[in-house]
């Protein structure tokens, strides 16, 4: 549990300030920046820094309840990973939360152990989604330098056609499309075939025409 | 004897009690009355010795009797009576002229007059304190079954503060283990520590208030301060229900005349009332107000608001007789309970629809004498 910090956030959301100050201290004695917020409305109002961010909330709360914000933020852009902590072993409201994609389930009073364990799950999932979301913006920036043409090559490369049935599909020469694919390739920065397909794959690149 | 009875309903004997009468006792008569009372002896006392024998003047002992059951408990009214009756013996002694066997007969009546009325008082006085017991007795039962039902609330309030210490305790160790260790950060956590137990031990101390069985004395009581104390034993009953309390108590309230448990028990009934009444609506914003404000410089009055279904007409009639109750497993107990409490120390509770939903249901206490609205 040393040195976790990697630029990451944890943020606290508990009406109850004994249990958010003891958080805090917690988790800024093992390096984790924390932030503490009173309520799901309070968070909302500020914005956080762009970085790995793991959220643990008391599932009840006065205003939005855990679980309502957890529906909430996962139709978000930023589905940040939630630890609960709830008061009482409320079996149905776990299975809800847990169902619902929380990391973590803990009843008070926890073991702190098992607390930072979870936050780090947590960080950890959220550090993932960051890396994907950064590989797809920049998979999208790639093919938004192709052009209307290369797309379309792209699109019937990918699922497997032949350059010549291509060409024929497309009206044009073999030559021209084997050219094409070369531009295709390299503007996608694809280092084999299968990289490329894993790409369309990956961005939903298919046929859209007539086909 | 009608008039004894009258006396003894319109004003209670022993004022430190909360008992049933309506209106709390002036400064004024609190003092001067017993003054008053054994003027009025002398007075007879004067008429009956220079009246002739055959005027059984005496007789007028039983006003000072019922006089003195206003404001003295049982063995006054004894000793009052007691100097009524030597009075009147020595009037018969010292009258100077009259029928020596019609004096002896009027003072055998007067005698005999004064006594009966004085066994009446007494009799009285303790039915009086015998109904005022069961009502203390029937507020704490009440109490400590509602309580009962807050079991899991006031758990969890105590819980909190725990949990929080437990934190803490885990954060100090871990400041404590890094080299070089963090003292300040220690000692603020440590500094926690100690406010999350006391927390924890006032959260105890209320509820051993609450349930204790004490005859109820009227005192002067903070209302706001007493509201603060049991909303923050409800808090969690609160966020089970997703209900936001809003608290808007009154700055410049003077005390209120009354016992403080049994405010607070009024104030927990009709809180737990409104709870019920907004968990009925289903998603619509589920508040409650409670409010305190001065009313005619005269007594402190205390509103429950909440933004429920509301009462209808019929229901708000009764729902504060005895036995009474639109719940499945209601007793009909609680509320009926409140309005005696109310009733008892001088108050009274009344319910009122809101706009555009909901219900506000107030109480009255009187203000503490001598205290004067700031």
């Amino acid at each position: 549990m040393n040195a976790p910090k990697q630029n990451s956030l944890v943020v606290v959301i508990d009406d109850d300030p004994s249990i958010r100050r003891a958080l805090d201290s917690l988790l800024r004695s093992v390096g984790l920046d924390v932030r503490t917020f009173v309520s799901v409305e309070e968070f909302e109002r500020n914005t956080l820094p762009d970085m790995p961010t793991c959220l643990v909330l008391d599932i009840r709360m006065p205003g939005m309840s855990g679980l309502d914000f957890q529906r909430k933020l996962a139709g978000a852009d930023r589905p940040f990973p939630i630890i609960f902590i709830t008061g009482h072993g409320d079996i149905p409201m776990t299975v809800q939360a847990m169902k619902a994609g929380a990391i973590e389930f803990l009843a008070k009073p926890f073991r702190d152990q098992d607390l930072l364990e979870a936050i780090q799950a947590g960080l950890e999932t959220d550090r993932t989604r960051r890396a994907e979301l950064a590989d797809l913006h920049e998979l999208r920036a790639r093919l938004s330098s192709l052009t209307p043409r290369e797309r379309e090559v792209m699109s019937h490369v990918a699922t497997g056609r032949l350059n010549k049935q291509i060409a024929a599909d497309l009206d044009v020469s073999e030559i021209t499309i084997k050219v094409c694919r070369g531009q295709v390739m390299r503007k996608m920065q694809a280092v084999s075939f299968a990289d490329l397909v894993r790409m369309a794959d990956r961005l939903g690149v298919t046929l859209t025409d007539d086909h | 004897m009608r008039g004894a009875q009258n006396l003894m309903a319109s004003s209670r004997p022993w004022i430190e009690r909360i008992g049933g009468r309506s209106e709390a006792r002036t400064l004024s008569s609190a003092r001067v009355l017993p003054f008053v009372t054994a003027l009025l002896a002398g007075l007879i006392f004067v008429a009956d010795t220079f009246t002739s024998l055959e005027i059984a003047v005496a007789v007028f002992y039983v006003v000072v009797v019922l006089l003195s059951a206003i404001f003295a408990r049982p063995r006054g009214v004894i000793v009052f009576s007691f100097g009524c009756v030597v009075l009147t013996v020595a009037s018969y002694f010292l009258t100077p002229g009259g029928d020596i066997q019609a004096g002896l007969i009027n003072t055998f009546i007067s005698i005999v007059a004064i006594g009966s009325t004085t066994f009446l008082v007494l009799r009285n006085q303790s039915a009086q304190l015998a109904a005022d017991d069961a009502r203390t007795q029937l507020a704490h039962i009440s109490r400590v079954t509602t309580l009962g039902e807050l079991a899991a609330s006031i758990a969890h309030e105590v819980n909190q503060p725990l949990g929080a210490i437990v934190t803490n305790g885990n954060a100090t160790v871990r400041w404590l283990s890094i080299d070089p260790p963090n003292l300040h950060e220690a000692i603020k956590t440590l500094g926690y520590i100690v406010e999350d137990a006391d927390r924890a031990s006032q959260i105890i101390a209320r509820l051993r208030r609450l349930t204790r069985r004490a005859p109820a004395m009227a005192v002067p009581v903070d209302v706001n301060d007493a509201i603060r104390e049991i909303t923050s034993l409800m808090q969690h009953e609160f966020r089970r229900h997703r209900i936001v309390l809003q608290l808007s108590l009154s700055d410049a309230l003077p005390r209120a005349r009354g016992d403080r448990v049994q405010v607070q028990q009024v104030v927990l009934n009709l809180l737990l009332n409104a709870v019920e009444a907004v968990t009925a609506v289903g998603d619509r914003s589920r508040e409650l107000t409670i409010a305190t404000a001065l009313e005619d410089a005269k007594h402190v009055c205390v509103s429950v608001t909440d933004t429920g279904p509301g009462i209808e007409a019929s229901v708000a009639e009764r729902m504060f007789d005895a036995f009474y109750t639109t719940k499945p497993d209601g007793m009909g107990i609680g509320l009926a309970v409140t309005r005696s409490i109310v009733e008892a120390h001088g108050g009274r509770i009344q319910v009122k629809p809101n706009s555009p939903q909901g219900t506000t249901i107030q109480f009255t206490i009187p203000v503490a004498r001598g205290v004067l609205p700031q």
